[in-house]
């Protein structure tokens, strides 16, 4: 038995001087890596090629391919080729890119892109080289910035903004409206100028119709929506100086709690399919057909609307014509639909800012910053705008083109429009959100009267941030 | 004695024979190790020490130069990666990436897998020795009887004849560790790791030990919530299980019936609700019963106020129109594999249950249901374990709710919908696979106890 074990033994050493020895040179050799260096040197790589992700609106309506051929023209002395990166719009570079599967360059909401900066899969850019540096302004930028240590990058460049704007039917206004609806007489009915008007507007229209039309119509229970009401009276998603810091959740800060009674007072000239997605899904139908007067959503569902107005049998001149799209009313300061007393606010609404990034896992990201300048610049957003319909956030773009683009983007400068935190935990904010207002609707529509007092509905925004709260940290750490 | 109360005591008997027959399995095993190492001569020896070297001295060639070989190919993968690999699974990584200088870090999550898979290439490795050991000492058993030893030749077209289910199942085998048990056992430890939240590579991720599981155990919000979610889980497995069983069984024996006119036309129906794919389903029934959708429509043209079926105050309507959904999509399923079963039913069974004068319901409660229960008991379980994670139901017909009591849940969240919440929609992987580590132990536990009483167990031979 001793020959055995004996034999045994020095087999498990043999195996492990061997393994130890030269397994322990393999491990030395894994961990040589290099120091690594500054990528955009200014020199352009040659012959190389770029995936660029773009949206599923600019390749349909065929942008990306004047964008790509006019970038390959000006490039082709360097060898440099554009193409479409064919993947979902909303790739993930998180998970592709890593493994070389991702894009070059890459357009996406800013919460989308500035997720990617936690594993640092996108490049901080360097913004000052860029043609269209002096045209953004400085809350485009603070989109896309994000500090690291003690250091601030810019890791974006902004190119269109996004906020929920107020479609109706100009033909649906009653036919007195410039006598009884016009009171500061700006050519401007004042049912789409304050929410008051708009409020008051669609209870009659309900009266008039015996329930079976409504004026204005909104899924009350959209986080993203909805969130506007509670900014515009001092409430935030999350506190800290870049709105960021998601130990402070802040729906219940400020006076926020008047926003959450004008989505209940809302709710009460709807009906109980605000409490859930169904009027979202109808109104290019429902404000087709005339059954709503108005409702509230982004800018590039503009064709939608139009297409849908067709098929109801309007030319399509006339749905242009009739069709309108304006900045969201203005609230009144009360909080309460019925009291103008204490005169209007601005309402402030949650927007965000689509751009341009550079993937880390580049090979060329000399050229992928020049493809980055070249569709930044002044003509090629000129092109967007024009074949899109996106509202610029060049400033230059907007001014030339004037009306609700200038509008929009002024209202990203003056801070009417909160830009959605660019921060992975924002995911969290929108379930509790949309079941605190589909309970605040459901409370008017069925008459519970649970949110009556100013108390009531303090005590709900609190819930809803402590379970945003809660949802974010309880299993972090 | 009555016959249910022999066979309970059969299983009971058997379950708790296989536990009590262990330690014997674990002695013989032991004794032949034993033997061996007692026994073995020096060629034995020189074969525990360098593998192939006792074959060789046998001149057993082909043998011994394939274990030498093999031993070989072990130090070699050993060397050029096995070592990083096995080293890697204990670190999970030391060097972070930092992609915007190109520097290339450790990712913690590949480390895990090829640590896993170096685990798994030493065990097979420590399989491989052993059978070398046992292999040469049968060499030798042959010799000190004078028998001559098998020949190489002999042993390769035994693999092909005799032992042909070791040829047959090496491929297989193979497959499974790869494919099956790696991600299992990786599923398993990540629940003993950070990975997850802010700690996603290129972060590097690390060893916690219990601390995922301690979390889930401490944090007071969590067991209101969790012991809620679970009853309201149980009850939903147990009678969707049920509903989908016997509505499934029902349809098959009306359908079988010689009086049915155009079978395979009524057959068809339930087999289009079966083939359009769930979601669909699912997102389709959600349209139907919302404020906007047909039901309400009528109900409101009625003159009726509209009804709140998936709402946020409509927990039980929900939850029946969960079940009834549910059975919608699962009972074609049933409804198909009856059909196949009761078409095998010996019909001299029914012939005579006539002639004792037994009516149509005794037939069914002494015949038809226990052979059916005998053949699908380990179908019923895969049923019960596949309603107890049910993640679609609810998720497409009340997703995004959180209710008043619960702990990001909502009053018709599963557990596994409630995993999804805390888990995987906040990047919590390593909470995530705490959590379906319980649920796993959980349903392991109802699926081992309801088999072990089933008749598929206690009456094994009744119908062979």
């Amino acid at each position: 038995m001793r020959k055995t074990l004996s034999a045994l033994i020095a087999h498990v050493a043999i195996m492990l001087a061997v393994i130890i020895t030269l397994g322990t040179l393999g491990i030395i050799a894994s961990n040589i890596q290099s120091a690594g260096a500054e990528k955009f040197t200014g020199e352009l790589e040659r012959n190389v090629t770029l995936r660029i992700l773009e949206n599923d609106t600019a390749k349909e309506q065929g942008y990306l391919a004047e964008l790509l051929a006019a970038f390959n023209e000006k490039y082709k002395e360097y060898g440099i080729t554009a193409v479409d990166a064919n993947m979902d719009q909303y790739t993930d570079l998180e998970k592709g890119g890593p493994y070389g599967y991702g894009p070059d360059v890459l357009y996406q909401a800013n919460d989308a892109v500035m997720k990617y900066t936690e594993g640092k899969h996108i490049l901080p850019l360097p913004i000052e080289q860029l043609e269209c540096f002096n045209y953004l302004g400085e809350n485009a930028w603070k989109a896309y910035t994000s500090t690291f240590g003690e250091q601030q990058y810019v890791f974006g460049v902004p190119v269109n903004i996004q906020q929920p704007l107020l479609y109706y039917r100009e033909d649906l206004l009653p036919q007195n409206w410039q006598t009884d609806w016009d009171d500061d007489k700006n050519g401007l009915p004042d049912m789409v100028e304050n929410w008051t008007d708009l409020f008051r507007f669609s209870k009659q229209i309900r009266q008039e119709s015996g329930g079976s039309k409504y004026g204005y119509m909104k899924s009350l229970n959209d986080g993203y929506f909805a969130s506007g009401y509670f900014f515009s009276y001092g409430g935030y998603v999350f506190g800290g100086e870049d709105g960021k810091d998601t130990s402070d959740v802040g729906f219940s800060k400020g006076q926020s709690y008047k926003g959450a009674k004008i989505i209940r007072q809302l709710a009460s000239c709807m009906n109980l399919e605000c409490t859930e997605d169904t009027i979202t899904k109808n109104a290019y139908s429902r404000l087709a057909s005339g059954t709503y007067f108005a409702t509230m959503t982004t800018p590039d569902v503009y064709t939608l609307f139009l297409k849908e107005m067709v098929l109801a049998g309007y030319t399509e001149e006339y749905a242009r014509e009739n069709l309108k799209v304006i900045p969201v009313p203005k609230l009144p300061v009360s909080g309460d639909l019925e009291d103008e007393s204490q005169g209007m606010t601005e309402m402030t609404v949650m927007g965000g800012v689509n751009g341009y990034a550079v993937s880390s896992y580049t090979k060329a990201p000399n050229a992928a910053l020049a493809f980055v300048n070249f569709a930044t610049s002044y003509e090629m957003i000129n092109r967007r705008c024009e074949l899109l319909g996106i509202s610029p956030a060049r400033s230059d773009v907007a001014s030339a083109k004037g009306g609700l683009n200038e509008t929009i983007n002024e209202n990203l400068d003056k801070g009417v429009i909160y830009v959605m935190p660019s921060v992975r935990a924002l995911a969290q904010v929108w379930t509790p959100l949309q079941t605190f207002c589909a309970i605040l609707a459901d409370d008017v529509l069925n008459q519970k009267n649970l949110y009556v007092t100013d108390e009531a509905f303090k005590n709900g925004l609190a819930n809803v941030d402590k379970q945003i709260y809660d949802a974010i940290h309880t299993l972090a750490g | 004695m009555n016959k249910e109360k022999t066979d309970g005591l059969k299983a009971r008997g058997k379950f708790v024979g296989f536990f009590r027959s262990l330690p014997e399995k674990a002695k013989k095993k032991f004794s032949g190790t034993k033997e061996i190492l007692t026994q073995g001569n020096g060629k034995v020896c020189a074969s525990m020490c360098i593998m192939g070297l006792g074959q060789l001295l046998y001149k057993q060639w082909a043998k011994g130069i394939i274990f030498l070989v093999l031993q070989l190919a072990f130090i070699a993968y050993f060397v050029l990666t096995g070592a990083t690999d096995l080293f890697g699974f204990f670190t999970l990584g030391t060097r972070e990436g930092n992609a915007w200088y190109g520097v290339e870090g450790d990712n913690s999550v590949v480390m895990l897998i090829m640590g896993i898979f170096a685990i798994l290439m030493i065990v097979f490795y420590v399989a491989i020795y052993i059978s070398n050991v046992k292999d040469v000492y049968k060499t030798q058993c042959a010799c000190d009887t004078s028998k001559n030893p098998e020949l190489f030749k002999s042993e390769v077209a035994g693999l092909l004849d005799k032992s042909f289910y070791k040829t047959a199942l090496a491929l297989p085998v193979i497959g499974v560790c790869v494919f099956s048990i790696l991600p299992i056992v990786f599923m398993i430890l990540i629940a003993f790791t950070n990975y997850g939240g802010d700690t996603i590579p290129p972060a590097l991720v690390d060893w916690v030990g219990f601390q995922n599981f301690a979390k889930i155990l401490t944090l007071g919000q969590f067991a209101p919530t969790f012991f809620k979610i679970f009853g309201w889980n149980m009850i939903w497995a147990v009678l969707s299980t049920a509903i989908n069983y016997f509505a499934g069984l029902g349809l098959a024996l009306l359908l079988n019936k010689a009086c049915v006119k155009g079978k395979a036309f009524w057959r068809a129906f339930p087999i289009l609700a079966y083939a359009i794919p769930g979601f669909i389903t699912l997102l389709g029934f959600k349209f139907m019963f919302s404020y906007g959708g047909p039901i309400n429509y009528y109900i409101q043209n009625a003159g009726n106020p509209a009804v709140d079926f998936l709402g946020i105050n409509a927990q039980w309507t929900a939850r029946l129109i969960g079940l009834a959904v549910n059975a919608w999509i699962s009972i074609p399923s049933t409804m198909l594999l009856a059909t196949g079963i009761l078409s095998n039913i010996n019909t001299d069974l029914y012939e005579a249950a006539r002639v004792d004068g037994a009516s149509a319901w005794k037939q069914f409660i002494k015949i038809t249901l226990p052979y059916m229960l005998f053949a699908t008991t380990p179908v019923l379980i895969s049923q019960f374990i596949g309603n107890f994670n049910n993640f679609g139901i609810f998720y497409f017909l009340r997703g995004g709710l959180y209710t008043e009591g619960y702990f990001l849940a909502s009053d018709t969240d599963l557990l596994i919908n409630w995993l999804y919440n805390m888990s995987i929609d906040n990047n919590y992987y390593s909470i995530g696979a705490a959590i379906s580590l319980i649920i796993f132990i959980i349903t392991s536990v109802i699926s081992l106890a309801v088999y072990v009483f089933s008749p598929s167990y206690k009456q094994e031979e009744t119908f062979r």
